[in-house]
């Protein structure tokens, strides 16, 4: 795969990275990396493969624990950003970086001269607005200077802070995930400008999970798993299949036997069903744009998709945390669009929330009282005659007992919720919620940062659940869970079902390309 | 001693009107206005002849004195709830716009004809008459630790404040437990301008000599944001809350004796008073913030 054979050696070259944090994550494995002026790069992986790490680190946001980074041959130390700034080195992040209340000319007044000295002399807003349109024009942006970034739509604020990134000179550019907030209009705006960039000489790097963009946009493309470089292919002789082969690993189909049939499942009536269903992000856009799904009891339907393409606002529109602006949601034949968690729960669906540490969890109160979120108005627990007075001695002993069932360890009852560990945090939500005896249960990335013990605790329980006739609709981002656990399995991409396969028919590279956003044929 | 709990009266009650909202995740600092809308309140109804109710006539002036220290604090509710206005903004703005109401009803409309700088003072059977005699404690101590014993049981053991509780914890948490939060914001509030409301009405009923309200508002004056420090020494647990305005009671009382006797300075007094408060409450200022900062 050598694909330097006709250029000259590469202008950045990142050697042996090994990046571990803090916490202990093991996020790089050595990775070697290339980068040509000129050239724009793909950087592809799925969700925590590292590629965010791998950039940050390029960008002098992050330092490697090993490895090294050379510039024409050079090595190179970046101790913080404005190191790689000044060797022409910016990164785009997913989360921008201007200030919302300024205006774009201010924003690029911080970075001009770059320093307090340049604003006590008193800055010349003139300067600064001649080399900012002399830059747009050269680059064919068009970005107002003068109204505050905050009300800027999302792409137009995205063209501002590459302009920013030009306008500091940079000649590396890095995009991270960079589509994810655009319309596809604005996409191709981006795509378009990027190409014309690389011709003028510099290197873009282009973060992605979509295979499709890959295609469009790069002219080379090197493909991350797990920390670890897994490929690497010039563009134009790449297919998305071989592409979604690297991106998700190359394990021939998945073949497993199958606890109910599934023949069975479909004879019966949904016990979970969502039609037409449009629900919008904090910031008003459609991110649920129009999802059917069905759930039968006795039955895990796996929901297989990179993060961020609409299967966290799925849920909490199911759940009755956020509204539902088109479709409907019938639970058990009781239409239950657009009520209240409360309502939905007593109607027999319960939520193992991806975040449960926000969520399902009061960490500062009592392992106790957090046994009674969303039990609290239910009257076996309160007083035998005074009513809506909690009998906390029944609380007690119902938390001793789910302690005890699920071998949750806790010092003591007393204790902080926030005192227990990840994986006891979560067995304690599970024995909760498993405590309110529902028929559908909305399992959303359940085993995310647990050990492996309590992971595989929790997926005995899911298991469990489907065995005794429940509906489990298991939301996750991990695709090995999917694969291990569930009978069908829907892939979501950009806020729609792009295909339901079932267990026989789910082939790991399919899945990854529809991941990816390709239709499987 | 006796000179002690009188001063804590008033101050028990304004603490737990800052404690049930930091409980419930509101900085809710409202209380100096419910105070003086209260004790408005007490003058109006007390100083009315109102012979037919015989000793209801206290009970009267008190349900009053809740009634529209619950009211003013409805407005910052509403606000927030369903306008996204913050408390601390709308509070501070009420409590100076109670204060304008207050010296304006104060000195033109229930004004003492034969001694303008003060209220007309409460009739007798309105009055909480003193219970050791020589000081100015009066039975009105006992109203307030009743309310602050009731809104312990109902913190501890009731579903709203369990409710409360949660939503204190983190809103995603309350909607997730299926909470109602703006009923239960509203609810928060409320509670909290009872408690000031009645403290108002006791400064007024029950703080002898002049029963009445001074044009300069300097008797009432105060209590709400001193209420503050009583919370947070009390760990915004209105058990804690009882001792910690029995110890600021005896800060406050004490001062005045360092003035009488050591004649130190009365602003140096307060500066003492006011270190004193600031270093109690450290810990639980911590907490809160750390709270804060961790969401
Ligand atoms: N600040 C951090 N602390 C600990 N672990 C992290 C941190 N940031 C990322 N990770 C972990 O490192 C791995 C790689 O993450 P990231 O580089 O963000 O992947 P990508 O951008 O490819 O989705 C993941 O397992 C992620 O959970
Ligand atoms: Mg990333």
């Amino acid at each position: 795969m050598d694909d330097s054979g006709g250029r000259d050696r590469p202008y950045i070259s990142m050697r042996g990275i090994v990046k571990i944090y803090p916490d202990g994550t093991l996020a790089l494995r050595g990775v070697d990396l290339d980068i040509y002026r000129g050239e724009i790069l793909g950087l592809l992986g799925e969700n925590g493969a590292g590629k965010t790490t791998l950039m940050k680190i390029l960008s002098g946001f992050l330092r490697p624990t090993r490895g090294l980074i050379y510039i024409d041959g050079k090595e190179v130390r970046f101790r913080d950003p404005s190191d790689a700034i000044n060797r022409g080195i910016y990164m785009v992040h997913q989360h921008f970086s201007l200030v919302p209340s300024f205006t774009v000319l201010e924003n690029l007044c911080l970075v001009h001269g770059r320093g307090f000295l340049t604003t006590l002399k008193g800055l010349d807003l003139d300067i600064v607005r001649e080399k900012a349109k002399k830059l747009l024009s050269v680059l064919g942006l068009d970005v107002p200077l003068d109204i505050p970034v905050e009300n800027l739509p999302v792409g137009v604020r995205q063209r501002a802070e590459i302009l920013k990134a030009l306008f500091i000179g940079a000649n590396v550019l890095i995009l991270d995930e960079p589509t994810s907030l655009l319309t596809p209009y604005e996409a191709k705006e981006l795509f378009r400008f990027i190409k014309e960039l690389a011709q003028k000489g510099a290197a873009v790097i282009f973060i992605t999970h979509r295979i499709r963009e890959v295609i469009e946009v790069t002219d080379r493309v090197v493909v991350l798993r797990r920390g670890l470089v897994a490929g690497e292919m010039i563009t134009r002789s790449a297919t998305p299949e071989k592409l979604s082969e690297l991106m998700v690993g190359g394990e021939a189909i998945v073949r497993r036997e199958i606890a109910t049939s599934e023949r069975n499942i479909l004879a019966g009536k949904p016990i979970l069903s969502v039609r037409g269903l449009v629900v919008l992000d904090d910031l008003g856009r459609p991110v649920v744009k129009g999802v059917d799904l069905d759930l039968f009891q006795g039955e895990i339907l796996g929901i297989a998709g990179v993060e961020g393409n609409g299967q966290s606002e799925l849920v909490e529109a199911i759940t009755g945390l956020r509204s539902v602006l088109k479709g409907s949601v019938i639970l058990n034949g009781v239409d239950i669009t657009n009520k209240t968690p409360s309502y939905i729960y007593k109607h027999g669906l319960i939520h193992i929330p991806s975040d449960r540490d926000r969520l399902a969890l009061a960490l500062d109160m009592k392992i106790y009282e957090n046994v009674l979120i969303g039990l609290q108005r239910n009257p076996a627990y309160h007083h035998n005659i005074i009513p809506r007075i909690i009998n906390w001695d029944t609380v007690k002993k119902a938390a001793r007992e789910l302690i005890k069932r699920f071998s949750i360890t806790a010092e003591s009852l007393d204790a902080k919720a926030r005192a227990l560990s990840g994986g006891n945090r979560q067995r304690l939500v599970i024995a909760r919620e498993l405590s309110k005896g529902a028929k559908v249960v909305i399992a959303s990335n359940p085993t995310r940062g647990l050990d492996i013990a309590s992971t595989s605790y929790v997926r005995t329980i899911l298991r469990e659940l489907r065995d005794r006739g429940a509906g489990v609709l298991l939301v996750s981002s991990d695709l090995d869970e999917i694969l291990e656990l569930s009978d069908r399995i829907a892939v979501i991409y950009d806020g729609k079902i792009l295909g339901i396969l079932s267990r026989e028919e789910a082939k790991r590279v399919d899945i990854g390309l529809m991941m990816g956003g390709v239709q499987a044929s | 001693m006796a000179e002690t709990l009188s001063y804590s009266m008033p101050l028990a009650l304004t603490g737990l009107t800052f404690a049930i909202g930091i409980r419930t995740g509101l900085f809710n600092i409202g209380s100096e206005g419910q105070v003086y809308m209260g004790a408005l309140a007490a003058v109006a109804i007390g100083s009315a002849s109102l012979s037919y109710a015989g000793h209801a006539h206290i009970a009267l002036t008190l349900i009053g004195s809740a009634l529209i220290g619950m009211l003013w604090a409805l407005i910052p509710a509403l606000l927030k709830v369903y306008r996204g206005v913050h408390e601390v903004l709308s509070t501070i703005m009420l409590n100076w716009t109670a204060y304008y109401i207050t010296m304006y009803i104060s000195s033109q409309v229930l004004v003492d004809p034969a001694r303008p700088e003060k209220t007309l003072s409460v009739l007798e059977s309105s009055r909480f008459s003193t219970i050791v005699p020589g000081t100015t404690l009066t039975g009105g101590i006992f109203i307030s630790i009743a309310t602050a014993l009731a809104y312990y049981f109902l913190i501890s053991r009731s579903v709203l404040g369990y409710e409360i509780s949660l939503l204190g914890s983190g809103i995603d948490v309350a909607r997730y437990a299926g909470v109602n939060v703006r009923k239960i914001m509203i609810y928060s509030f409320l509670l909290g301008g009872i408690a000031s409301g009645i403290a108002g009405g006791l400064l007024v009923i029950a703080r002898p000599p002049t029963y009445a309200i001074y044009g300069t508002l300097g008797n009432i004056w105060g209590y709400g944001f001193e209420g503050i420090g009583v919370a947070l020494i009390g760990r915004n647990n209105p058990i804690g809350i009882i001792l910690a305005s029995i110890l600021y009671g005896g800060i406050k009382n004490g001062g005045r004796f360092m003035e009488y006797y050591a004649g130190i300075d009365s602003d140096l007094v307060k500066a003492i008073n006011g270190l004193i408060v600031i270093s109690l409450s450290m810990p639980e200022l911590f907490r809160i913030l750390g709270r804060l900062v961790r969401r």
